[in-house]
């Protein structure tokens, strides 16, 4: 494995354990996506692999070599993209990327190649030669991710790169995001936003108050919720006891809706339940469809990252 | 080579960063100057030709310190709120590379605006300043060790603690050292403060190199600076590289 961490812990001097006993490995060529809600970890532990943080205890080797004991090492072969704007409002984005494809060691001409590459490909052409500081914050985050994907580290660390990205140009970076692991860096991808998550990456693992909860491919985790559907209630304002699962499985609130896990077999019995409670008026309406990665880390971490933030994330990734 | 090749890209990096409030910090850096030199005479309008030539001189000294004491920790300590920092510290270059290049920057903000404000000083009032060509030293050491001690500020404290501090460095520097006045005027203890501090020394070195006829060459205030300068740049240089 390219990226090999083992038990990382990481213990603030506030006492906050950030970081409980981590333990990822990602291949070359493969996605490898990082959930959790906010605070679970996820920053604290990509800071470490870049050399920001030091770790209380643990490991981390890219290619066999140490990156805690050579943290400068790290920065050179890993490329990253922040959870935080870049610093490059007075830039153009063609200087800003320019910039740093030559800061990473990369020749001008051919850093100049790749960035009409990138460019193109993340559709950015109009914005080109304009100031960063008069660009909207999705551009500016592509432009970022352009900046990590010009002169690419061994291992690309995309933090949260799809935050205000409008859902056309999501897609253009998702394309990107493959194309960095087929030409055979290992990308660890932080994000909150699940179902994108779900269509995007290889393997993953979800975080949860510093520890890994799940690890498993997308296919592998839903096999694990038991249902392979989903029925999503929409419950009444007004009433006030939840509806009970008829189906022994996983029954989660988030926000104004239910989310039970369905076993295949007995779709008609879930639809026909569902319209009996729409009936007596305890619902207002209801869906039934596949299960999904959402469904797997609800029931995992539960519901309370999943508010209305997260029912536009969902909005803007079926949009996509 | 390549310490070399990254100090170019990071100043064009942070040249660029800067350059659309370059004008404007310069135009502001040369009132302040300006400001001192014209501003106290009316202030007291008895003053001695002594007097005149302290303030005149004095007032690059406190130009350069309102920037590296002021303006510039603050400005690191909101790269550090928001995360701009951090996402410089990411890169794989040399953290002397990217230092010297931030310095740089700051110190190419900051000297055009103090020259020129005592140029103007000295047509206004007809002085006769004598410069030494070590004035160019002098300036880059002032600046450079102010620079320093509010990178070192900034790098050490939190945002909020940097605020505070900065504002009672400037009452200090204005009020209460010896740049416009003689430490003569000061009582004897805070003179033996003064004489520690950077400051004081930071005033001698340039009204001795603007003026060396009317002040002397003061040696001794260039090791005190230098210092102070290479405590700075050390302390900075350790909070860049440390991992929290």
């Amino acid at each position: 494995m390219l990226l090999q961490i083992e038990e990382l812990t990481k213990e603030y001097r506030t006492g906050t354990r950030a970081n409980d006993g981590i333990s990822l490995a990602i291949g070359e060529g493969e996605v490898f996506g990082l959930l959790g809600h906010n605070g679970a970890g996820k920053t604290t532990l990509v800071n470490q692999v870049v050399g920001l943080l030091r770790p209380t205890s643990g490991s981390i080797r890219i290619d066999g070599r140490d990156m805690v004991a050579d943290p400068g090492l790290a920065r050179r072969l890993c490329s990253f993209q922040a959870q935080a704007q870049v610093p490059i409002d007075g830039l153009t984005p063609r200087q800003a990327i320019d910039l740093l494809g030559q800061l990473r060691g990369g020749a001008r001409a051919d850093v100049q190649r790749r960035r009409e590459r990138l460019i193109e490909a993340l559709d950015l052409g109009e914005w080109l030669d304009v100031d960063a500081a008069r660009l909207s914050g999705g551009v500016k985050r592509l432009v970022a991710f352009a900046m990590a994907a010009v002169v690419p580290g061994r291992v690309v660390m995309l933090d949260e790169p799809t935050n205000d990205v409008d859902p056309v140009r999501r897609r253009l970076l998702w394309r990107q995001v493959r194309t960095l692991a087929d030409h055979g860096a290992a990308v660890l991808l932080v994000t909150h936003n699940v179902i994108e998550a779900e269509r995007s990456v290889d393997r993953l693992a979800i975080l949860d108050e510093g520890r890994v909860i799940a690890e498993g491919t997308p296919a592998e985790l839903k096999g694990r919720l038991g249902a392979a559907l989903r029925l999503e209630l929409v419950l009444d304002p007004d009433a006030v006891e939840l509806p009970a699962s008829p189906f022994g499985l996983s029954a989660v609130p988030v926000g104004n809706r239910l989310m039970i896990g369905v076993p295949m077999d007995a779709a008609g019995q879930a639809v026909a339940w569902a319209e009996s409670l729409k009936h007596t008026g305890s619902i207002e309406e209801f869906t039934l469809g596949p299960a999904t990665l959402e469904d797997v880390y609800v029931a995992l971490v539960g519901g309370s990252d999943a508010g209305p933030a997260h029912v536009e994330e969902v909005i803007d990734a079926n949009a996509a | 080579m390549q310490m070399l090749h990254s100090y170019r890209l990071l100043v064009t990096w942070q040249a660029l960063r800067k350059k659309n409030y370059l004008p404007l910090m310069l135009a502001v850096q040369t009132l302040f100057t300006l400001g001192i030199v014209l501003g106290y005479p009316l202030l007291f309008p008895t003053l001695d030709r002594a007097a005149i030539y302290l303030i005149a001189t004095g007032a690059p000294a406190i130009s350069m310190l309102s920037v590296g004491l002021v303006a510039l920790p603050q400005t690191i300590g909101e790269q550090k709120t928001e995360g701009s920092l951090a996402y410089m510290r990411s890169l794989p270059v040399p953290r002397l590379a990217y230092l010297a290049a931030d310095l740089t920057v700051w110190l190419a903000i900051v000297i055009p605006g103090v020259v020129l404000g005592v140029l103007v000083g000295a047509v206004r009032f007809g002085l006769d300043f004598q410069v030494s060509p070590l004035v160019v030293p002098a300036v880059l050491l002032v600046a450079l060790t102010s620079a320093c001690i509010g990178y070192a500020i900034a790098s050490l404290l939190p945002y909020m603690l940097t605020v505070i501090i900065t504002q009672a460095i400037v009452v200090f520097v204005f009020m209460f050292s010896p740049l416009t006045f003689l430490p003569s005027k000061l009582p004897a203890w805070f003179e033996v403060i003064h004489s520690i501090l950077p400051i004081q020394a930071m005033g001698e070195v340039t009204r001795g190199t603007i003026a060396p006829n009317e002040f002397g060459l003061p040696l001794g205030a260039f090791v005190t600076l230098a210092v102070w300068c290479v405590l700075g740049f050390g302390v900075t240089y350790a909070a860049m590289s440390r991992r929290g």
